[in-house]
């Protein structure tokens, strides 16, 4: 176990400099410059000039890398070339905003992708059960943009019971205001990525359904049902687990784009915004964070499924 | 129970919002009175942030709209209308010769922090924008021999006459700062303005809060918060929602939408700002002044206006709301027949171009340019690029063959005779005339010569102007006193008033 662990954590190490490589050479590959954005038209090249040798951005780059990554090992995380803050700073403001986001999406999905997906495996075939499939298939195909519009058109706009965009100034200050902003836009996240979960749960039911030890239950005289309870939910929980590691990646995607369209102040919003003006530095930073956060998940999913399922314990 | 899960979580869901309804206190209740409440915190949606708020190096109208008057001042300013006023100069002079300025500084001014402002201040924040090169604008001030202070009188002489000095002095290169401050000018400021920068929430708000030491009339609210909504539509929904007071930079095809509850008017004002469809003449096909010609004419400039909703047609470089303005639609009437002979004759028949335009622009006039275009037998590609890539390629690197921006400056002729900027357009009676506008020491002689040299540009058909936009300002109905006019460059919120609801 505990080699295991050593050598996951090792993968994990490797798989985080190569994400940092390649991170600031696909960086260096898009055209434009933070120098020319922050001098702008009607700037002279000389003024361009004196504002990238007083960014440090004529060294050659194996040498701004190292000083990257030299930094982070020093956990360092580097300076907003436009703003003037450190990248960690910002970050930290902009998770109170996107971490509660994700948190609460990832709630909503699970609220009501477990026992649907749940249900319509133990009612295939019939009616209610084929609806729920239908209908799950029909929501993970809606655009996030789009039900992100309709919600606003309804809960803000018609009936005016949430903000339509935003996050309160005073941010979480007044809590019930930070998560009444944050509600439409984690719905929103929620019911997209819900109804892919409800397709997996629905699926991982009906295989749970067919293993012998749930038919076993069955045979000692428990109703179908309650067998599922008693010895196929556990399964069927542990495999979701999984599965929500590897949405993480999806939520974060996913955040991307409910930030711009709610105007949220939020990870998400900020690296678009990063990326646009070519604030290099502070994108680096950001995407490095972001690929650490969805590995150690993979790491933690990983770990935890060896903790509890002793089968792949026996199969090492 | 698992029969009754799916009811129970879709309870669960309706309860959720339900709660969050209870929760709501939005009471946008529409205003009985109209007496204006000192109190009031206005709420102004802005389309773009700047990056950072350092008015001496970063680009961008937003730092404008945003800093110049509300925060930071010059000895003189300007009306949203042009008019060039007096501000932290009381008075001022222009001698006989164009040579010599003389202006006499206010008594009682103070900074934010509470420093006040000494003749010295305003001889060091002119001299250093001259002589740091890295500044924006510093080359504005370039022919400025000496700035000197005795008493309260600055004098400032240069070494030829330039007419347009007074007005540079109403821009960023004008602006009194605090000589030796140690404020971070990226992130905080202190002025002298009307209004203190309270704080700065970067990718959502900057909040400006009155300065009760302020010289003149105090602001007519506590507190200004720039919203930056750069999504058309969450702006719309923020206004319909009640979360915004003024939404500038609208749409004004969504005028029906935004007014329709009763709670906002649309108000159209004259603009600076040039739709401006930049030819790289200095590549074939477009070397051949005929091809120009010939997409000129071939543009429908009426249908373009309508399609934006508001605006005017333009067909010079030169808006109305500048000096030298004069109409030259004689220039290129709309005439796709024309257009079509223009083509043959310069033996550009199947001819396929490229647009290079930034993708924040939308897809409005794109389409209709490869529509009129297309007419006439042109095959118009368009390659929408993010900003900075529009910089790098069509700005530095001058490698397009057609671009589209919106140059939202005010009295920016000089860049037609500028063979280094982007538009490329070398003609020498063009700088010759630019250059006698400048040294013109009277204004109507200098305006003259400007609309000379517009002319000669729109003959040359060095580029086309699509339109010329208007400010669309959404106010909403308890709001008064909001500038309507060019807001897109400036924006001075000192009189705006917000009435008690």
């Amino acid at each position: 176990m505990i080699r295991y662990a050593l050598t996951r954590l090792v993968l994990l190490l490797v798989g985080l400099v190569v994400a940092s490589v390649l991170i600031f050479v696909t960086l260096r590959v898009l055209p434009g410059d933070i120098a020319q954005m922050i001098a702008g038209v009607g700037s002279t090249p000389a003024q361009v000039e004196a504002i990238r040798s007083g960014l440090g951005l004529d060294r050659p780059l194996p040498v701004q890398y190292f000083d990257w990554m030299s930094g982070v090992v020093r956990g360092d995380l580097g300076t907003s070339l436009l703003t003037g803050t450190p990248v960690a700073t910002e970050l930290a403001q902009k998770a109170e905003v996107t971490v509660p986001l994700g948190l609460l999406a990832m709630a909503i999905a699970l609220v009501f992708s477990v026992p649907l997906g749940v249900a319509s495996a133990l009612r295939r075939g019939r009616a209610d059960g084929t609806m729920i499939t239908v209908g799950a298939q029909a929501l993970a195909a809606v655009p996030v943009v789009w039900a992100g519009m309709m919600l606003v058109v309804v809960f803000a706009v018609w009936l005016g019971w949430l903000p339509a965009q935003g996050f309160p100034r005073s941010g979480w200050a007044d809590p019930a205001a930070a998560w009444r902003a944050l509600l439409l836009p984690a719905i929103t996240i929620g019911i997209v990525e819900g109804a892919m979960l409800l397709r997996f749960v629905r699926s991982a039911t009906l295989q749970a359904v067919g293993q012998d030890y749930v038919r076993a239950a069955a045979a000692k005289g428990l109703t179908r049902t309650q067998a599922m309870l008693r010895h196929g939910l556990p399964n069927v929980g542990l495999s979701i687990i999984t599965v929500l590691g590897l949405q993480v990646a999806g939520i974060i995607v996913g955040a991307v784009v409910i930030e711009q369209l709610f105007s949220l102040p939020g990870i998400g919003r900020m690296l678009v915004v990063d990326v646009g003006q070519r604030d290099l530095p502070k994108v680096q930073g950001e995407l490095l964070v972001l690929t650490g956060f969805v590995l150690v998940v993979g790491f933690a999913v990983d770990l935890f499924h060896r903790v509890i399922d002793p089968r792949q314990r026996e199969a090492q | 129970m698992l029969r009754r899960t799916p009811l129970a979580a879709a309870v669960l869901m309706a309860g959720a919002l339900a709660l969050t309804a209870c929760t709501a206190e939005q009471t946008p209740a529409p205003s009985t009175s109209a007496v204006a409440d000192p109190n009031a915190s206005v709420t102004v949606r802005m389309v773009a942030e700047p990056g950072n708020l350092d008015i001496r190096e970063t680009a961008g109208a937003a730092l404008d709209q945003l800093l110049i008057d509300n925060v930071y001042q010059g000895l003189v300013s300007r009306t949203p209308e042009q008019d060039i006023v007096p501000s932290l100069a009381s008075d001022y002079e222009v001698s006989e010769d164009g040579l010599t300025y003389t202006f006499t500084l206010r008594e009682g001014v103070v900074f934010h922090d509470g420093q006040p402002l000494t003749p010295q201040d305003v001889v060091w924040s002119l001299t250093q924008v001259r002589d740091t090169p890295s500044y924006r604008d510093a080359e504005r001030l370039a022919g400025m021999t000496s700035v000197t202070a005795d008493g309260q009188t600055i004098t400032i002489t240069l070494s030829q006459p330039d007419s347009s000095f007074l007005w540079n002095l109403t821009g960023r290169a004008g602006l009194v700062l605090k000589e030796g401050d140690a404020t971070d000018r990226k992130t905080a400021a202190n002025g002298t303005g009307p209004f203190t920068l309270s704080s700065w929430r970067q990718g959502d708000s900057v909040t400006l809060q009155r300065f009760d030491g302020y010289w003149g009339d105090p602001a007519g609210v506590s507190e200004v918060i720039f919203a930056y909504i750069p999504e058309t539509q969450a702006a719309l929904n923020a206004a319909l929602a009640g979360e915004v007071d003024v939404v500038t930079g609208f749409d004004a095809n969504l005028s029906e939408q935004i007014e329709a509850n009763g709670d906002f008017t649309v108000e159209v004002g004259a603009s600076t700002d040039k739709g401006t469809l930049a030819m790289n003449a200095a590549a074939e096909p477009l070397a051949d002044v005929r091809v120009r010609q010939a997409i000129r004419q071939a543009i429908d400039h009426d249908a373009i206006v309508e399609a934006i909703g508001a605006g005017q047609t333009q067909y010079g470089p030169i808006p109305e709301l500048d000096p030298g303005h004069e109409d030259l639609s004689d220039v290129v009437p709309h005439d796709p027949e024309a257009a079509r002979e223009l083509l043959a004759e310069a033996g550009a028949e199947d001819l396929e171009l490229t647009l290079t335009i930034p993708s924040f622009y939308g897809t409005t006039v794109s389409q209709i340019l490869v529509s009129n275009l297309h007419d006439v037998g042109v095959t118009l590609e368009i390659d929408p690029v993010e900003f900075s890539a529009w910089l790098n390629d069509v700005y530095v690197n001058r490698d397009y063959e057609l671009s589209f921006v919106l140059h939202t400056e005010a009295r920016d002729f000089e860049n037609w005779a500028d063979p280094s900027y982007y538009f490329g357009y070398d003609n020498a009676e063009v700088q010759e005339l630019f250059a006698q506008s400048l040294a013109a020491t009277d204004e109507a002689e200098a305006d003259e010569l400007l609309a000379q040299a517009a002319r000669i540009v729109s003959e040359d058909h060095a580029a086309d102007w699509l339109y010329n936009g208007a400010s669309v300002v959404a106010v909403g109905d308890s709001i008064a006193g909001m500038p309507t006019v060019n807001v897109n460059e400036r924006l001075n919120l000192a009189e705006i008033t917000k009435s008690e609801g």
